[in-house]
């Protein structure tokens, strides 16, 4: 059986491109860290007016040793880019499953948290669980409509409520 | 109060028809999210705590704790019949449980699972029924150092016994830290990294966090290794009416493995950071190396499953030690159940089992019942359980995905919140992808703030010196202990070295 763009268990290459996923994780990390210690140091003082230590104590501490980490870890880990690093066949799935949860997070304010949910099951199941047309249909309704009704009767819990509604 | 007194007590509470529906119900869940592979209970605390929100506070932490000590029994399961640990406890139950399942004898691999786990988790909540009160008295007289150091130990303890790159763990562990920093400064009421959003003064809530990491991030890692193209192919065939019971001398030949693995998972499970995985791990290793026929070991000795089942489950009784008398967790799991905890205005420590001995000792006896009930369910339930596992990844992770979404939603109705899930769902596959520490993100997280607040104490008691570390016999005791750990850690970390 294969996944979205012919994705099947198949064996994994050993590319460069994933060692440089790798490379470019840890220096998304060591951005974010360098942006902690800067407003760490620049915002906030290392003692409180009382003379204790202050609000910046801790994060000077955190911010410093996480650059130093990264820095450490990217120069370790430039034997991965040199050699390239093993990638699964199936990442495509991965990614269009997670792009699916990014919808259907972006959907739940416009369309409820009903009509959101059976329209990601729908998609969700269309991609993944081909061939099954009446199998998905009856999932992708029955599953949503049970869970609303646990989460706001059973449990009374808050629902977006979307801005389809207002079209009413 | 003697021990018999306070244990009577509890069964007093924990034994209503309320609280055992409670309790029967978060066995059967913590069976199914044991079973779900990619799903752990760290996740399936989170999203399962806001069903609880209209409950009696005992009865919901009675059952948030049985999904916790549940999923230890159904992680087995997959690793026996599919050689798919349901969750990480488990792993080392595929070593010998799937080649005893493809010997034909699957059967009585689950069996012999299910006692071990009951005697273990049976054993851990004894430990636990004895230790707790003498841990809670002993920890009474514990102060700021003494917080911190244990903190970090904890730490510590996970980043070292990781079987991947320290430095990674190291820098998940200050990822958490430095979430743990956003929000209101408690000393001084300044805001620090809130970019003067409202929604951020209160700090970022770990909830989403543990739902995203654990929840999503696996889910996502698990469609990266293509398990949902797989199917429910690779499940092996058992027949219930033939052999489908252990042998006698299986039984009395295993009665020490369990002991042992049993008395060793607890040790671990109350040290922060270790773990019930490290602990199954090392149960193996034990086994194998006590047994006289160690060549067995890998192609289906019993003792090799039944060791690290009895580990896992008497760790997981004994991280609620920290948990119940220091209001420390040792793990992303017992965090989250720390956060159920302090939702429901229960405050874990030392004081908690003599100013709510009824709650404190009402959870410890559930955990009798709930081991009993898990024994019940494991035998008796496997052809349910078995249908479960055929359910397929394909329907299973997107039906997974949204029930944490909503219920992440749930929780505060925040938008922001069900977006930081999504963002920690992605950096979690990342993580673990890359060989990360999620549960140190988490955990760091938790603890960041305490950690925090008790060094900025302790530095001001000690005028800045840092050798206010030194001078008290308990903050020695705990240096001590961590030493041996790290060292511990670092000899186990150069054998795997020179194996390699």
């Amino acid at each position: 059986m294969n996944g979205p763009g012919g994705d099947s268990p198949g064996r994994a290459e050993r590319t460069a491109g994933w060692g440089a996923v790798r490379a470019g994780f840890l220096l998304a990390i060591l951005f974010l860290a360098a942006c902690y210690t800067y407003i760490a140091f620049a915002e906030l003082s290392y003692l409180s007016s009382a003379g204790r230590l202050g609000p910046g104590f801790m994060p000077r501490i955190i911010g410093v040793s996480l650059v130093v980490m990264c820095v450490l870890s990217l120069y370790a880990d430039m034997k991965h880019l040199r050699a390239g690093e093993a990638g699964s066949p199936a990442w495509r799935s991965a990614a269009v499953l997670a792009l699916l949860s990014g919808v259907f997070v972006a959907l739940l304010e416009l369309l409820g948290g009903l009509v959101s949910m059976m329209v990601f099951m729908a998609a969700a199941l269309w991609i993944f669980n081909r061939g099954r047309p009446l199998q998905n249909a009856i999932v992708a309704v029955v599953l949503p409509l049970g869970t609303y009704v646990v989460f706001t009767v059973w449990l009374r819990a808050s629902m977006p409520r979307g801005m389809l509604w207002l079209a009413f | 109060m003697d021990i018999f007194a306070n244990l009577l007590l509890g069964l007093s509470v924990a034994a209503t028809p309320v609280n055992l529906a409670f309790l029967f119900a978060g066995v059967m869940l913590g069976m199914l999210v044991g079973i779900i592979p990619g799903f752990g209970p760290a996740a399936g605390i989170a999203i399962l705590m806001p069903i609880t929100y209209g409950m009696d506070p005992t009865g919901a932490v009675i059952m948030l704790s049985a999904i916790y000590y549940g999923s230890m029994y159904g992680g087995t399961i997959t690793s026996i019949l599919l050689n798919t640990p349901g969750e990480s406890a488990s792993v080392a139950s595929t070593f010998d449980g799937y080649p005893l399942a493809q010997q034909g004898r699957a059967g009585p691999a689950l069996v012999m699972q299910a006692v071990a786990s009951f005697v273990g988790g049976t054993l851990g909540v004894i430990l636990i029924t004895v230790f707790a009160p003498l841990f809670a008295l002993v920890t009474r007289s514990f102060g700021p150092p003494e917080f911190f150091l244990l903190v970090m130990m904890g730490l510590m303890t996970l980043i070292v016994m990781i079987d991947g790159n320290w430095r990674y763990g190291v820098i998940s562990a200050l990822i958490g830290f430095a979430l743990g920093t956003v929000g209101v400064d408690l000393e001084t009421g300044q805001t620090r990294f809130t970019f003067q959003s409202a929604e951020m003064i209160g700090g970022i809530d770990f909830i989403p966090v543990a739902i995203g990491l654990f929840g999503l991030g696996e889910l996502y890692y698990v469609f990266y290794q293509g398990v949902h193209l797989k199917g429910a192919g690779g499940i092996v065939q058992y027949q219930k009416e033939k052999r489908f019971w252990p042998e006698w001398r299986e039984y009395v030949e295993t009665r020490f493995a369990m002991l042992r693995g049993s008395m060793l998972g607890f040790v671990i499970g109350v040290i922060p950071g270790a773990g019930a995985t490290i602990a199954s791990l090392m149960s193996y290793s034990l086994e194998k190396a006590v047994s006289k026929t160690p060549e067995k070991f890998g192609k289906g000795a019993m003792a090799g499953l039944v060791g690290p089942e009895a580990a896992n489950n008497a760790a997981s009784s004994g991280a609620m030690v920290p948990l119940l008398s220091l209001g420390l967790p040792g793990s992303a799991s017992t965090a989250v159940l720390l956060a159920a905890f302090l939702m429901w205005g229960l405050t874990p420590g030392p004081l908690l089992m003599t100013q709510k001995p009824e709650f404190a000792w009402g959870l410890i006896a559930s955990m009798y019942l709930g081991n009993m009930a898990l024994l019940a369910l494991n035998i008796f339930g496997i052809p349910l359980f078995v249908q479960m596992i055929k359910l397929p990844y394909r329907i299973l992770a997107p039906a997974v995905i949204l029930i944490c979404t909503i219920g992440t939603y749930s929780v505060n109705g925040s938008m922001i919140e069900t977006a930081l899930m999504f963002v920690a769902g992605l950096v979690g596959f990342f993580m673990k992808l890359y060989g990360y520490s999620p549960a140190a993100l988490v955990l760091a997280l938790v603890l960041g703030p305490l950690a925090e607040q008790s060094l900025r104490q302790t530095l001001t008691i000690s005028r800045g010196s840092f050798g206010i570390f030194l001078e008290r016999p308990a903050s020695l005791w705990i240096l001590g202990v961590t030493v041996v750990i790290l060292a511990t850690g670092l000899l186990l970390h150069w054998r795997r070295q020179r194996e390699a």
